[in-house]
């Protein structure tokens, strides 16, 4: 406890005299929001999906840049045709899909995604008790693998959709489960990037869920059932009304989990780089005492938060397709303990 | 990993719903109420907008499909608050 107090105190007393010496010979420098302003660019730029993969090479200020493939698909001549860069920043900007041109290029995120993907199969195959004739997985490897699995099964799976119907969309959640813990953990590695914190990626993620939740729906309430429970319960002269509400109510779901994974994965990364940026910043390197403690700490917290955004991924999408399901079975709604709930004629077809 | 735990497990007491999907699915009814009344306003309002836009007619089917939907989202919400109340 004294060691810590101590530690803390010096901490404290390094910030201290960090930003008084900021104060004095720092803030007079006129280039001081040029160079906040290059830090803010440097996280931005680190964060941010790009056509072609950084390599730093460490003690240096060496870079090697590998340009990954660019594929544009133009929907009219010249659709694809580079345009002048405003935003100061390096390489070609091209026109987006409102002019006609739709960029598949690959990037850095695209590298992590298939990265994460390899590591999994790999992973999978490697620790996967294959022999039938042992019931006891052997090796850390596999017992990890084995209580993550089965904890997706038994308490994200079951719990949020029954246990009849659970182990159906067990497949799916466990895929989701690893592929974004995949994705979240390379992010902590050097070299790496994080593909969760790109809007893009957590949309696509989010859209497999809808599309899962969706279908689930379906098959729990049969076509019929689930048409009209989008028409909300009311009378049909309503209904042109009604149903582009509760088809738009139906993105709601997807929507939320896109947002809270991409934001809470991309915050945790500007959160390490403010901290370390901070020294740069202020100019002065008597705040690494400080700042790299701290994003010492944040890096930690990083780790556990690639856990914790996989769980409340997997979960929220066990959830809804829980209700989705529920919606169908009308009696198995009454036994697992929800109330039943309204939409309609909807659920006689259950 | 063995087929025989697994069943064990997703037999044994306790592995029915948890308490988060029991909440959520008995709060359900009253999310899709409010979003209905809100949605209808939204859509209304969007619509009413959009329309507009194409037809050069702004600011009537504005303001007409905005009451339209307001009306239409406390219908919803009123109808679906009414029928809860009834199947309690």
């Amino acid at each position: 406890m004294r060691k810590a107090m101590v530690l803390f105190a010096c901490l404290f007393a390094g910030t201290v005299w960090a930003s008084e010496q900021a104060g004095e010979h720092g803030v007079a420098n006129e280039s001081k929001d040029a160079e906040g302003d290059d830090v803010a660019g440097y996280i931005l730029h680190h964060v941010a999906d790009s056509n072609e993969y950084e390599f730093e090479v460490p003690l240096s200020h060496n870079h090697i840049p590998i340009h990954l493939p660019r594929i544009l698909i133009p929907f009219h001549e010249g659709a694809c045709t580079p345009m002048a860069d405003t935003h100061g920043g390096h390489g070609e900007v091209y026109p987006g899909l409102g002019q006609g041109c739709l960029d598949l290029s690959i990037t850095k995120h695209t590298v992590m995604m298939w990265l994460a993907a390899l590591l999994l199969i790999g992973s999978l195959l490697i620790w996967s008790n294959r022999d039938k004739t042992k019931l006891v997985p052997r090796g850390a490897g596999a017992n990890l693998f084995e209580m993550l699995v089965l904890f997706v099964r038994d308490e994200l799976a079951i719990k949020n959709i029954g246990k009849e119907e659970g182990p159906r969309y067990v497949p799916y959640l466990l895929t989701a489960f690893f592929f974004i813990l995949f994705m979240n953990l390379l992010g902590l590695f050097p070299w790496m990037a994080t593909a969760t914190g790109n809007i893009a990626v957590t949309c696509g993620l989010a859209l497999c869920t809808f599309f899962v939740t969706q279908a689930a729906g379906i098959r729990a309430a049969g076509i019929g059932g689930y048409l009209k429970h989008l028409t909300g319960g009311v009378a049909p002269w309503l209904w042109p009304i009604m149903i582009p509400v509760e088809f738009l109510g139906l993105f709601t779901k997807p929507f939320a989990l896109t947002i809270r994974l991409f934001a809470n994965m991309l915050a945790g990364h500007i959160v390490i780089f403010f901290l370390l940026g901070l020294i740069f910043m202020l100019r002065n390197p008597a705040v690494a005492l400080v700042s790299v403690p701290f994003a010492f700490g944040i890096y930690l917290l990083e780790l556990f938060v690639a856990f914790v955004q996989a769980y409340v991924f997997t979960m929220l999408s066990a959830l809804f397709i829980g209700m989705s399901v529920a919606m169908g079975h009308h009696d198995d709604h009454h036994h697992e303990g929800g109330e039943s709930h309204d939409h309609g004629k909807a659920h006689h077809l259950g | 990993m063995s087929d025989q735990e697994p069943r064990k497990q997703a037999d044994a007491p306790g592995s029915e719903l948890g308490e988060t999907a029991r909440q959520m699915r008995a709060a359900e009814p009253y999310i899709s109420a409010v979003w209905k009344l809100v949605g209808g306003a939204v859509v209304g309002v969007l619509g009413g907008y959009f329309l507009d836009r194409w037809l050069g007619t702004s600011p009537w089917l504005l303001l007409g499909l905005s009451l339209v939907g307001i009306g239409v989202g406390f219908y919803g919400f009123l109808h679906a608050m009414a029928r809860l109340g009834k199947r309690k």
